[in-house]
């Protein structure tokens, strides 16, 4: 197994006609991913790559069983396209696009947890379960060179950590379960620790790694669930951004979200509160391996 | 977060029917004094920064005539508040209060934030120190809003009677509306007046916008530069450089903050590009400048324009380029414009080392790129993050030892 999309995953494109659509589909069908049509308004009735297009999402789900939607619409228009696949009852949305305005993220994620979808983004690279399928242009063109299947699931604030953890683990002879750039935005779709809680519940997983940046309480909440003893994996932490305590609380030096806002939101907090809940802080990449074959019973 | 200045945001408000006081903006003494002819020959007088705070550091004042207006106009413009330098003042009319209450709506973590208090006129922070039972938290449900019957429960509970809970609900509603369409992640009114006969004013009242938003606002997008760097202590030149460069060329984008070490970095995304900054002091090694790069169209331009930035910067000794890998994004496409610079400049790079570690797409050519200009080092395709970091921070070290024996 793996969590959130497998080799099954019926995959619905919003944007499949557009530059973005098209080559990044390309990626995830060469890959495995079982993109089955696509929805872009105006096009209905076109075929990409031999793929079916509709105008709407519910005209699509109305022809095909759908397990999730992948958005490629710019970020003026990505609200409307997430509320138009939650509302189809679409339950795993990834949607990609970066500068999507806070008060449009901050409605698609009240409307998902009501509806009890999950929403992978915004400002994403997406997922992957390797060997068997992704959303989105983590990977890239070849995601065998850097992903590679086993049993560490892996969540990061950041889209290009994840390629770089994926590496770390690759070169300390582990693979990936699912990786999940969670999105650099100020308020993600889904908090970091559903995607915590999912790997706990997850057989095929044996250990988590986490990505964490400054700003927001991501890493605080895992802490939270950790302390309530409700993880029984080993949780592996490596958080970057420490060096931006040396100057002025708001100043921002990556990810949006990435801006400390108080004390507790600093890198060095965050570690003594992961470390103090029972994670396993990693100061390095190289050090994830190491831990991971540590702490996991042999 | 982009700041608005207090003349921008209460015109914000007042084109969305909500009661500011009549203000206009003053560049000279001159033009405060006659403003406040205007207005009856009273006035209030404020820095026109885009920062709260003001009135501990002398900058609003109280001027009962025009003349008393000019004199305090004439003492604050020019004059460096909260690291800003003040160009204009906002002259207010001023306002009868006989109550006063705070009001904030923010948006930095998920649910958005409303804070109530009927302690107004004080710095919110100092309230909840004092008194923690004054400040009313309520975490707003963003498809629903904040409405008057929930704004009402919330007065009520910061312990207002029924005909001041029947004016601030209205208006509290009304402010949470104008604050989602402005795009705003930061409103803050304080205070809210109520005057002898219990009529609103919105007498303080600060917006930072969403960068995101900026483009359903374009008057404002005009002059945001986006980057708080800017307030903390301003840009220098070659800072200056890069931002006008993401301003005018369009897609992508690259923001470049100098520090106080000797290794310039050149390298991304925003998590590896942390990652990096943070390895480097752990070894030693003390970071010239940070950069951080969101790619687009366009962004082989601002590329260039770092570049030269970085190099142009004294204390640089030498670069690290360094990115997470590419994913989909072509490595050559970062080192085509760095070898464009590097030509055109005629740098040694035996003088000034540079270290690349670029991985990915297009990493075959980008190697075979850089091989052709002496002296670069291109790490290998095993090289991690953590040996691209070490290899910058001993060359770095390797040379300064060197130059001290030469």
């Amino acid at each position: 197994m793996s969590i959130l999309i497998d080799e099954n995953t019926r995959v619905l494109a919003q944007g499949l006609t557009g530059t973005q659509g098209r080559r990044d589909a390309r990626f995830c069908l060469d890959y495995g991913t079982k993109i089955i049509c696509g929805v872009t308004p105006g096009k209905g009735g076109e075929e990409v790559y031999g793929l079916p297009v509709y105008n709407t999402v519910a005209e699509a789900v109305a022809q095909h069983e759908v397990d999730a939607s992948v958005i490629y619409a710019p970020p003026m228009r990505t609200k409307d396209a997430i509320l138009e696949a939650i509302d189809a009852g679409v339950k795993l949305i990834c949607a990609l696009a970066e500068f999507v305005p806070r008060h449009d993220t901050v409605i698609v994620r009240a409307a998902a947890e009501k509806a009890g979808a999950t929403i992978v983004g915004c400002n994403t690279n997406g997922l992957i379960s390797p060997g068997k399928s992704k959303l989105g242009a983590i990977g890239g063109d070849d995601p065998d060179e850097v992903f590679v299947p086993g049993r560490v699931g892996v969540c990061s604030r950041s889209g290009g950590m994840s390629a770089e953890l994926a590496l770390a683990l690759k070169r300390g002879g582990l693979g990936v379960s699912t990786s999940i750039s969670m999105g650099g935005d100020v308020t993600p779709g889904t908090p970091m620790v559903r995607y915590v809680e999912m790997f706990n519940a997850d057989p095929d997983t044996d250990a988590i790694v986490i990505f964490g940046e400054p700003g927001t309480t991501a890493e605080h909440e895992v802490a939270e669930f950790l302390r309530a003893g409700e993880c029984n994996k080993p949780l592996i932490a490596l958080l970057a951004g420490e060096f931006q305590e040396n100057y002025p609380e708001g100043v921002s030096f990556g990810h949006v979200a990435a801006m400390i806002q108080s004390k507790s939101d600093t890198v060095s907090a965050k570690r003594k509160m992961l470390e103090d809940a029972g994670a396993h802080v990693a100061r390095s990449l190289g050090d994830i391996p190491k831990i991971i074959k540590e702490v996991l019973p042999k | 977060m982009y700041s608005l200045t207090e003349d921008r945001a209460k015109e914000w408000l007042a084109t969305s029917s909500l009661p500011t006081p009549r203000g206009k903006a003053a560049a000279s003494p001159q033009n405060a004094s006659t403003i406040t002819d205007e207005f009856g020959g009273k006035a209030v007088i404020k820095a026109l920064i885009p920062t709260g705070r003001r009135g501990k550091a002398g900058a609003v004042r109280l001027a009962d005539s025009p003349a008393e207006a000019e004199k305090a106009a004439a003492d604050m413009i020019g004059t460096e508040v909260h690291g800003f330098q003040v160009e204009r003042v906002y002259v207010e009319e001023q306002v009868d209060i006989a109550d006063e209450f705070y009001l904030s709506f923010t948006i930095d973590c998920y649910p958005p934030k409303l804070l109530a208090s009927r302690e107004g006129g004080v710095d919110i922070e100092e309230t909840h120190r004092n008194n923690p039972d004054a400040v009313i938290a309520h975490d707003i449900d963003p498809i629903d809003g904040v409405t008057e019957a929930v704004a009402a429960e919330i007065w009520r509970r910061c312990g207002l009677d029924a005909d001041q809970v029947k004016v601030l609900a209205p208006l509290t509603a009304n402010l949470y509306r104008a604050f989602v369409a402005a795009d705003a992640v930061m409103m803050e009114l304080n205070p809210i007046a109520l005057d002898a006969d219990g009529a609103p004013s919105l007498v303080g009242a600060m917006m930072g916008i969403d960068e995101n938003g900026l483009a359903r606002h374009e008057d404002w997008a005009d002059d945001a530069d986006g980057s708080l760097i800017a307030a903390w202590r301003g840009f220098n030149e070659r800072e200056k450089r890069v931002a006008e460069a993401n301003r005018r060329i369009k897609g992508g984008a690259i923001r470049y903050t100098e520090l106080d070490g000797d290794i310039a970095l050149l390298v991304g995304g925003g998590g590896a590009g942390l990652l990096q900054h943070d390895m480097m002091l752990a070894a030693g090694g003390r970071p010239a400048n940070h950069t951080d790069t969101n790619p687009g169209a366009g962004i082989e331009e601002k590329f260039k324009v770092v570049v030269n930035s970085i190099l142009d910067n004294p204390q640089a000794k030498c670069l690290l380029v360094s990115f997470n890998h590419q994913q989909l994004t072509r490595c050559d496409r970062k080192v085509i414009p760095l070898l464009e610079v590097l030509r055109e400049r005629k740098v040694d790079a035996a003088t000034f080392p540079i270290i690349i570690r670029l991985v990915g797409p297009g990493e075959e050519e980008a190697q075979a790129l850089a091989s052709e200009y002496p002296g670069i080092v291109y790490l290998p395709f095993d090289a991690s993050l953590d040996d691209a970091v070490k290899t910058a921070v001993e060359t770095r070290n390797r040379i300064v030892s060197e130059g001290a024996s030469a």
